[in-house]
C-alpha cells in the first residue's frame, strides 16, 4: 500500500478541481466502499487523500429544466427523505429504500455509488432506466470546465468509469418521469435488508391503457456493468401486455445475459431469477 | 413493629448486573485494555492450502524500526502441539495444512509497524496436492495430512535436538472415529414394516462472537505468566498453557476481562495464544493480540461440517425400530472438538426418542480445510437435522399424524435409556403438546398440505421438530464441578468469588439471585467475582449448558453454609431456635409471624468483633451426581436433561426460493425459570442462530480456502427477518436442580433448522437434505421436483 503523503478538504469545487488536476489523488466521499476496499487490502492509495465533504456545492437536490439535479455528495439517506426525488424518480427512491442499512444509507454518497461502479451498485440500476446523465467537471487549463455523459457510457466496467483522473463526479442529472409512467424495482439477496444483489432490475415505461412505450429496463449484477436488457425492451414496445408478450420479454431478457456465478449466486440462478422477477413486475403492472 | 413477609426473586424479570455497563459502552473489552509498555502482535500466515516450507527469512522485518521480535518455529524450538488430539504445532515448522497457518509473528511498537513487518517476511513454499473433500481423503492412496515424521516426506532435522515431539503423525487421514452400539440393529431392521434412507449435509458457519479473539500477555520479573484472555475455560487452559509451555501451572494466571461472547468457540486454545505468549517471553513486554474481523473468519473455529447418513425404521403402528448412523466429520487439517461432537450426536440419535436398536459410527476426516470446535449445540443441531427429518419422513410415509408419532415413542420422566442416560424429570411429552398448541400445527399442517399443489408464488408451511440436549452439566473431564467462595462485610453485603465464568449468558445475574434467595437480601446487596483463576476456585469452564445448574449450585451451597452459621448466631443471641429463624430484607425475622428481630448486619459485626473474632465466610464446592461414560459412550452424563419443541412457520417464495420464517412456537422444559427476562433473551438468541443455522449463514470454503470472511458475504440474520417469538416454559422442576432449574443455554437452537425443513416439505411437497436453506438451494430443488 502506498503511503498517503497529503490530505486535502477543498471547500468548494474550484478547488478541489484545481487539486486534482496538479496531480493523482483518491477520493473521498462518505467512505463506505473505500474504507473496506482499505481494510481488505485493495485500494492503491495515490499521494494525495481528497475528502470533498466539506464541498457545498455538490450536496443538494434541485429541480431545473424539468430535470433532478442531484448532487454528488447526496447521501442515500437524503434521496430517501426528499419530496422531489420521490415525485420525479419514484423508482430512485424505491432502490433507496432497499440500499444497505440506515447507518451506511446515512454516510454513503449517490455519487460514490456510481463511481465505485460496482455491476451490484444499488443506485446505479435505477438510474440506468431512468435514463440519468452525470456531470464530470475539470480544471485543465486554470478554467472548471464540465462534461455530461449518459451513464450508459460513464459505466465502462466494474470498478471502471470514465472518469479521467483530473476529474470529479459534481452532478447526477435524471430527466423526471412522464406522468403516465410506471416503474418498479426488484432487488434479490439472501436477506431483505444489509444485503449485495445477487440480481436487480428495474423497469421504467410509460403505460397507454395496457400498452407499454418507451420501455426500458435495466439490470444488475449479470455483466460487468450494469446493462440494458434491449432484447426484452424491443419485445415489450408498444405491446399490451398479456401473459404471452410478458413471457416473451421475460425469456428474452433471461437469454440476453450471461452473468457469472459467484459466493452470491450462480448464473443459471441469476437468469432464472431475471426470468421470474422481470415476468412478476410486468404482470405486477398489468394488474395496476 | 414492621412485618416482613418472604419475598423471592426466582421467575422474576430481572435485568443483567453488567447491562447499564455494556449498554452505555463503558464495559472494557480485552480490545480496550492497554498495559504499560504494551507491545502489539501480528501473524503471518500461509495463504497456502497445502505446501512445504522451504525458506523463511526474517531478516528484513526484523531490522524494520519499532520491531522488537519476529518469531518462527526456528525461535521456539521448545514448543509442544496444542489442541484435543495435539496435532498442531503454534508456529509451523516444515509445512502448512491450511491457509491460516501461522508462519511467523511480529511484535511491534504499533499495530501498523507489525503489519508492515509482516510484509517483509520472505517465505518460500513448494505446493503439496491438496485435500478438500473428506472422502477423498480416505482413499487409500490420498495423500498424507499429517504424515509420520519418518514418511516419505517427512524427516525431522527442523526440530532441535531435544525438543519434544508429542505428536507423531498418522498413517491415514483419520483423525478420529466414534463407534456405538446398542440392541442388535439387523433384528431392528428385520423387525420394520418401514425403512427410509437420506444423506444429509450440514455446512460450515461460524460463531460471529460480537467480540473478536485477543489476548494480552506479560510475565513478571519472577518469570509469572499473566495472561487477559477471552477464555471460557480458565482452570483447563491454566493447565493446558503449562504443559504447552514448559511452566509450573502455579506460576500461570488468567484474567478475563469481559467477554463479547463464546458460544463454545473459547473452548479451545488457538495458535494465536501461545504465540501472543512466545512473543511476550521474546521481548520482555506485555503484548496484546487481537484479530481483525476477516481473521476472526479466517482463524477462528466453525460447526462441525457433516456428511450424515441416516436408516431408520418402524413398525406399521408407528413405534420405532432401529436407526443407524454414519458420518464423515471433515476435520479440517487440525484437531479441535469439532471431531467430538459424536459425544452429543449419539445421544440424539439413541435418546431423543425411544429407539430399541441403534449404531453410531463417525469417521473424523483430515482435509486441508478450516477445522472445527465447539459451537453452541455441539454437533446436535446436525443429528436433530437430519433424526427430525425422518420423523417427519416416516410419519407421512404411514399416514400418522407427525405430533402423534412423536408423542408415541417421546420418553416419559423414569426412562433410562440404552446409552444410560436418567430422565429424572422430562417435559418433552409436554413440550410437544404445547409447541403445536402454540403454533397451530395440527391444523395449519393439513391446511398448508392441501394448498400445496394450488397454484400460487407463496407456500405456508408448519414444522416440528423436538431436541434432547444435557442440561445439568456433563461429565466429560474428571470433575464436572464448580467452586465457590463467598464473603459477608460488616455490612451484610455478600462477595460471591465462584468459578463460574461469564460469556454473556448472564450467569452472573442468575447466581447473584440464588444467593439472595437463600440470605434474604436484595440483588444490590451481592457483588460477583468471576474472572481471575488467582482468586476464584476451580470450575470447569462455560460448555455443556452447565454454569446455572453447576455454578448455581455451588452458590447455593455456599450461601446455605453462611445462612447456618448467621442463624446459629442469632439463635443464641435471641434464645429462639434457628429453625424457628429466618433471613428477610437484612433482618433476621421470626419465620412464622416476620416480626423483625435484629438486623443481620449488626449481627454479623456482633460475631466479628467479639471475642471469637469470627467472619461469616464459607467455601462449596459442587460436583453433580452424574457419571463418566464407559468405553462404548455409555452413562449418565448429565445430573438433568433438557428438552424442547419448536413449531416454526414459513413462507417460501416459490419464484425466487427465498424463504421467510413467520412464527416460531416454542415449549422448553426448563426445569424452572430462575431469571425470566434473561432465559427469554437466552432462548430468542438462540432461535435466531438457529435460523442464521437454517437459512442464512455459510461459510463458503472453495478448495480449502474461505471465500467469504466477511459480514458482507457471510450472511447472519438482521433485524427484519427475525420472526414473531413465542415462547412456554415447562416447569418440571428437577430434583437436582439449582431451585429446581436447568441448563438451557444450547437448547433453543438446536431444532429450528429440523423444524424449518419440515416446514417448507409442508408448504412445497419438497424435502431438501442440506443446510443452509438458501434462496438458490431451495428454487434448485424446486425446480429439480417439477
Amino acid at each position: 500500500m502506498a503511503e498517503i503523503e497529503r490530505v486535502l478538504a477543498p471547500a468548494s469545487l474550484d478547488e478541489a478541481a484545481e487539486a486534482l488536476a496538479a496531480g493523482e489523488a483518491t477520493l473521498l466521499a462518505g467512505g463506505t466502499d473505500l474504507m473496506p476496499a482499505s481494510h481488505a487490502g485493495k485500494v492503491r492509495f495515490a499521494p494525495m487523500l481528497i475528502n470533498l465533504r466539506r464541498i457545498a456545492e455538490l450536496s443538494g437536490i434541485a429541480v431545473e429544466d424539468g430535470e433532478l439535479r442531484i448532487g454528488t455528495l447526496v447521501t442515500i439517506a437524503e434521496l430517501l427523505g426528499d419530496e422531489a426525488v420521490r415525485e420525479r424518480c419514484p423508482i430512485l427512491a424505491e432502490a433507496a429504500d432497499h440500499f444497505a442499512s440506515p447507518q451506511i444509507r446515512n454516510a454513503a454518497t449517490i455519487g460514490g455509488n456510481l463511481c465505485n461502479a460496482s455491476p451490484a451498485g444499488d443506485m446505479l440500476v435505477p438510474l440506468l432506466a431512468a435514463g440519468a446523465r452525470v456531470e464530470l467537471a475539470s480544471k485543465p487549463d486554470g478554467t472548471l470546465v464540465r462534461r455530461v455523459l449518459p451513464l450508459e457510457e460513464f459505466l465502462v466496467g466494474p470498478g471502471r468509469t470514465r472518469r479521467r483522473p483530473d476529474e470529479l463526479l459534481a452532478t447526477v442529472r435524471v430527466p423526471a418521469a412522464a406522468p403516465d409512467a410506471i416503474w418498479r424495482f426488484f432487488k434479490s439477496g439472501t436477506r431483505p435488508a444489509l444485503d449485495i444483489s445477487a440480481v436487480s432490475i428495474g423497469l421504467l415505461a410509460r403505460k397507454a391503457g395496457n400498452a407499454l412505450h418507451e420501455v426500458r429496463i435495466a439490470l444488475g449484477a449479470v455483466a460487468p456493468t450494469v446493462v440494458r436488457a434491449r432484447a426484452a425492451e424491443a419485445t415489450l414496445e408498444g405491446r399490451v401486455l398479456n401473459p404471452e408478450t410478458m413471457e416473451a420479454a421475460a425469456c428474452a431478457a433471461r437469454d440476453e445475459v450471461h452473468p457469472i456465478s459467484d459466493v452470491r449466486a450462480s448464473a443459471w440462478y441469476r437468469k432464472e431469477l431475471i426470468h421470474n422477477m422481470l415476468r412478476r413486475m410486468l404482470s405486477d403492472v398489468a394488474e395496476t | 413493629m414492621q412485618i416482613i413477609a418472604r419475598e423471592t426473586l426466582i421467575g422474576k424479570r430481572i435485568a443483567k448486573l453488567d447491562a447499564p455497563e455494556k449498554a452505555s459502552g463503558k464495559t472494557r473489552y480485552i480490545h480496550d485494555l492497554d498495559l504499560p509498555g504494551q507491545l502489539y502482535g501480528k501473524i503471518l500466515r500461509s495463504g497456502r492450502v497445502h505446501a512445504k516450507i522451504l525458506r523463511i527469512d526474517t531478516s528484513k522485518a526484523k531490522a524494520l524500526p519499532g520491531v522488537h521480535a519476529v518469531i518462527t518455529a526456528a525461535d521456539v524450538p521448545w514448543q509442544r502441539p496444542i489442541g484435543v488430539a495435539r496435532d498442531h504445532l503454534p508456529l509451523k515448522t516444515d509445512r502448512v495444512r491450511s491457509p491460516r497457518d501461522e508462519i511467523a509473528a511480529v511484535a511491534a511498537q504499533s499495530e501498523e509497524i507489525a503489519q508492515a513487518a509482516l510484509r517483509l517476511i520472505e517465505v518460500e513454499y513448494e505446493d503439496l496436492p491438496v485435500l478438500t473433500d473428506p472422502l477423498d481423503a480416505l482413499a487409500p492412496d490420498a495423500p498424507l495430512i499429517h504424515p509420520e515424521p519418518h514418511g516419505a516426506d517427512g524427516g525431522t532435522e527442523h526440530l532441535k535436538p531435544g525438543a519434544p515431539v508429542a505428536y507423531s503423525g498418522r498413517p491415514d487421514n483419520l483423525a478420529m472415529t466414534f463407534d456405538y452400539e446398542q440392541g442388535d440393529v439387523a433384528r431392528g431392521e428385520a423387525d420394520s414394516d418401514l425403512v427410509v434412507e437420506d444423506t444429509f449435509r450440514l455446512h460450515y458457519v461460524t460463531h460471529c462472537c460480537m467480540g473478536v479473539s485477543g489476548i494480552i500477555a506479560e510475565f513478571d520479573s519472577s518469570g509469572n505468566l499473566t495472561m487477559y484472555s477471552n477464555t471460557q475455560v480458565p482452570f483447563l487452559h491454566k493447565r493446558e498453557f503449562a504443559e504447552i509451555l514448559g511452566m509450573d501451572p502455579a506460576r500461570i494466571r488468567i484474567i478475563q476481562p469481559p467477554i463479547g461472547g463464546g458460544f463454545g468457540s473459547k473452548l479451545d486454545i488457538y495458535p494465536f495464544e501461545p504465540i501472543c505468549v512466545f512473543l511476550a517471553r521474546a521481548t520482555g513486554r506485555p503484548v496484546k493480540l487481537v484479530f481483525s474481523r476477516e481473521e476472526e473468519f479466517l482463524a477462528s473455529p466453525t460447526r462441525q461440517p457433516v456428511i450424515l447418513k441416516l436408516r431408520s425404521g418402524c413398525r406399521r403402528d408407528g413405534t420405532l425400530t432401529f436407526r443407524a448412523v454414519e458420518t464423515i466429520h471433515d476435520n479440517g487439517a487440525y484437531t479441535s472438538w469439532g471431531a467430538t461432537t459424536p459425544f452429543v450426536m449419539m445421544q440424539t440419535v439413541s435418546s431423543l426418542y425411544r429407539v430399541p436398536h441403534c449404531s453410531y459410527h463417525t469417521k473424523a476426516v483430515y482435509t486441508n480445510n478450516p477445522y472445527a470446535g465447539s459451537f453452541r449445540g455441539y454437533g446436535n443441531l446436525q443429528a436433530t437435522f437430519a433424526v427430525e427429518s425422518h420423523m417427519d419422513r416416516m410419519a407421512d410415509a404411514l399416514g400418522i399424524d407427525p405430533l402423534e408419532f412423536r408423542l408415541k415413542n417421546a420418553q416419559d420422566p423414569g426412562e433410562v435409556t440404552p446409552q444410560g442416560m436418567q430422565f429424572k424429570t422430562c417435559g418433552l411429552k409436554e413440550c410437544l403438546k404445547s409447541a403445536a398448541e402454540l403454533g397451530d400445527y395440527q391444523a395449519k399442517r393439513r391446511a398448508y398440505a392441501a394448498l400445496q399443489a394450488e397454484p400460487g408464488r407463496f407456500k405456508r408451511g408448519v414444522g416440528l421438530a423436538s431436541m434432547l440436549h444435557v442440561g445439568g452439566g456433563a461429565k466429560i473431564y474428571p470433575s464436572d464441578g464448580c467452586g465457590t467462595i463467598l464473603k459477608m462485610d460488616d455490612f451484610g453485603a455478600v462477595t460471591l468469588i465462584t468459578g463460574a465464568s461469564e460469556i454473556g449468558q448472564g450467569s452472573e445475574t442468575v447466581l447473584a439471585q440464588l444467593v439472595c434467595e437463600e440470605l434474604g437480601l436484595p440483588l444490590s446487596a451481592v457483588r460477583v467475582v468471576n474472572n481471575d483463576t488467582e482468586i476464584t476456585p476451580w470450575d470447569v469452564g462455560v460448555h455443556a449448558s452447565r454454569t446455572t445448574f453447576i455454578g448455581g449450585n455451588s452458590a447455593i451451597g455456599a450461601a446455605r453454609k453462611a445462612r447456618a452459621k448467621i442463624l446459629d448466631a442469632a439463635a443464641k443471641q435471641t434464645g429462639l431456635p434457628a429453625q424457628a429463624l429466618d433471613l428477610r430484607a437484612g433482618q433476621i425475622v421470626e419465620e412464622r409471624s416476620g416480626n423483625p428481630l435484629l438486623s443481620l448486619a449488626k449481627l454479623i459485626r456482633s460475631l466479628h468483633f467479639s471475642d471469637k473474632a469470627e467472619l461469616v465466610m464459607t467455601t462449596h464446592y459442587y460436583e453433580p451426581p452424574s457419571h463418566h461414560q464407559d468405553r462404548q459412550f455409555k452413562g449418565d452424563v448429565s445430573a438433568a436433561y433438557a428438552w424442547a419443541s419448536q413449531v416454526v412457520e414459513v413462507e417460501v417464495d416459490t419464484e425466487t426460493g427465498a424463504v421467510r420464517l413467520l412464527k416460531v412456537s416454542g415449549a422448553h422444559d426448563v426445569g424452572r425459570v430462575l431469571n425470566r427476562l434473561g432465559i427469554e433473551g437466552q432462548i430468542e438468541g438462540g432461535i435466531v442462530m438457529g435460523q442464521g443455522y437454517a437459512l442464512t449463514e455459510e461459510l463458503i470454503v472453495e478448495q480449502g480456502r474461505i471465500r467469504n470472511p466477511a459480514f458482507r458475504d457471510y450472511k447472519l440474520v438482521t433485524a427484519p427477518e427475525i420472526p414473531e417469538i413465542a415462547v412456554r416454559f415447562v416447569e418440571t422442576l428437577d430434583g437436582e436442580g439449582p431451585q429446581g432449574a436447568k441448563g438451557v443455554g444450547e437448547a433453543p437452537a438446536i431444532c429450528i433448522a429440523a423444524a424449518t425443513a419440515n416446514a417448507i416439505e409442508n408448504a412445497t411437497g419438497v424435502r431438501i437434505l442440506a443446510l443452509p436453506f438458501t434462496p438458490e438451494k431451495v428454487y434448485r430443488a424446486l425446480r429439480e421436483e417439477r
